[in-house]
């Protein structure tokens, strides 16, 4: 109580004595009239840290062994980097988690992955028929062709054609044409077995293909497209 | 005892900051397959007998003794 009133006196003193005279001047008196203060003051307050007033106790160091630890230093430290080890390892685990979930959501879902494949019994398409089958939303054409067609096909000089293409980059075995069914002039699905050129003829805007698909004659820029496929065994044929 | 295992652990695994962070992401990989099967275990155990491969086998006999 002494000390606190001592000193916001001194100091009003001082912030008074600053106003008339050089601030240097103040202060140096401030500083003077502390120290004959601050000697003259007997308090029962005992700082932690020691007082000026005696030299060896400015030395005092607060005791602080009630904190420390009892363990040796190397097991503390083991602690530490196991703590922070713990969180990189749980953070490995949750940023890995986020990014799959992200990936997982954005790739095919189960529904969509049992549409994407379409198994076709060919037993069942007699040789010189076409057949024509919904995968993933759009017609495939199936023709079972005769030898004549596959000579024909073969045969064909295809060097000048507007998609140049030979017929065996066309199939895989040369009985069985696989094409998707959309005109590639504006997606239209061509009629089978119709055409100057004995193939598929598109009858919105008269384009000719051939028995391989190729593209002869009328608008169409491309061959029809041939979709992924292959042959499990000798009598089925899966698309996709 | 303590200490001796402390200085085991900092030296194989804490010392070299390769080995610490390798050590982070194998056990990251660990846990992270413990963390699942686990929880794959507890959920199938909260539901048990409501789940599909539960009661798959009342209707997949059925279907087989249809086609036969």
């Amino acid at each position: 109580m002494s000390l606190s009133s001592a000193s916001s006196s001194l100091l009003r003193v001082c912030a008074r004595q600053q106003l008339p005279t050089t601030s240097r001047a103040a202060v140096a008196s401030c500083q003077q009239r502390r120290g004959v203060s601050e000697a003259s003051k007997s308090s029962s307050f005992q700082s932690p840290f020691g007082s000026s007033e005696e030299y060896s106790s400015t030395l005092k160091i607060p005791n602080f062994s009630k904190y420390s630890s009892k363990k040796s230093p190397r097991s503390n430290q083991v602690f530490s980097y196991f703590m922070a080890g713990s969180l990189g390892l749980a953070s490995a685990v949750g940023a890995k988690a986020t990014v799959q979930d992200f990936l997982v959501n954005m790739s095919a879902s189960a529904d969509v992955l049992a549409q994407a494949k379409v198994e076709i019994g060919l037993a069942a398409i007699p040789e010189g028929k076409n057949v024509i089958i919904k995968w993933r939303g759009k017609p495939v054409f199936i023709r079972h062709r005769t030898a004549d067609e596959i000579k024909e096909a073969e045969d064909f000089d295809w060097k000048g054609l507007r998609d140049p293409q030979p017929d065996q980059d066309r199939v895989q075995k040369a009985e069985w044409l696989v094409m998707l069914g959309v005109c590639t002039h504006l997606g239209c699905v061509p009629i089978g077995e119709a055409g100057d050129y004995g193939g598929w003829f598109c009858p919105c805007h008269g384009s000719h293909y051939d028995i391989s698909g190729r593209i002869r004659k009328g608008p169409a820029p491309l061959n029809l497209e041939v979709p992924q496929y292959s042959f499990p065994d000798e009598d089925s044929l899966v698309i996709g | 005892m303590a200490g001796t295992i402390a200085s085991a652990i900092y030296q194989g695994l804490i010392r070299r900051n390769a080995v610490y962070l390798t050590s982070i992401f194998a056990g990251a990989f660990a846990f992270e397959l413990a963390f699942d099967t686990g929880s794959n275990k507890v959920w199938d155990a909260i539901n048990r007998g409501r789940q599909w491969k539960d009661i798959k086998h009342q209707y997949m006999v059925k279907e087989e003794e249809d086609d036969e």
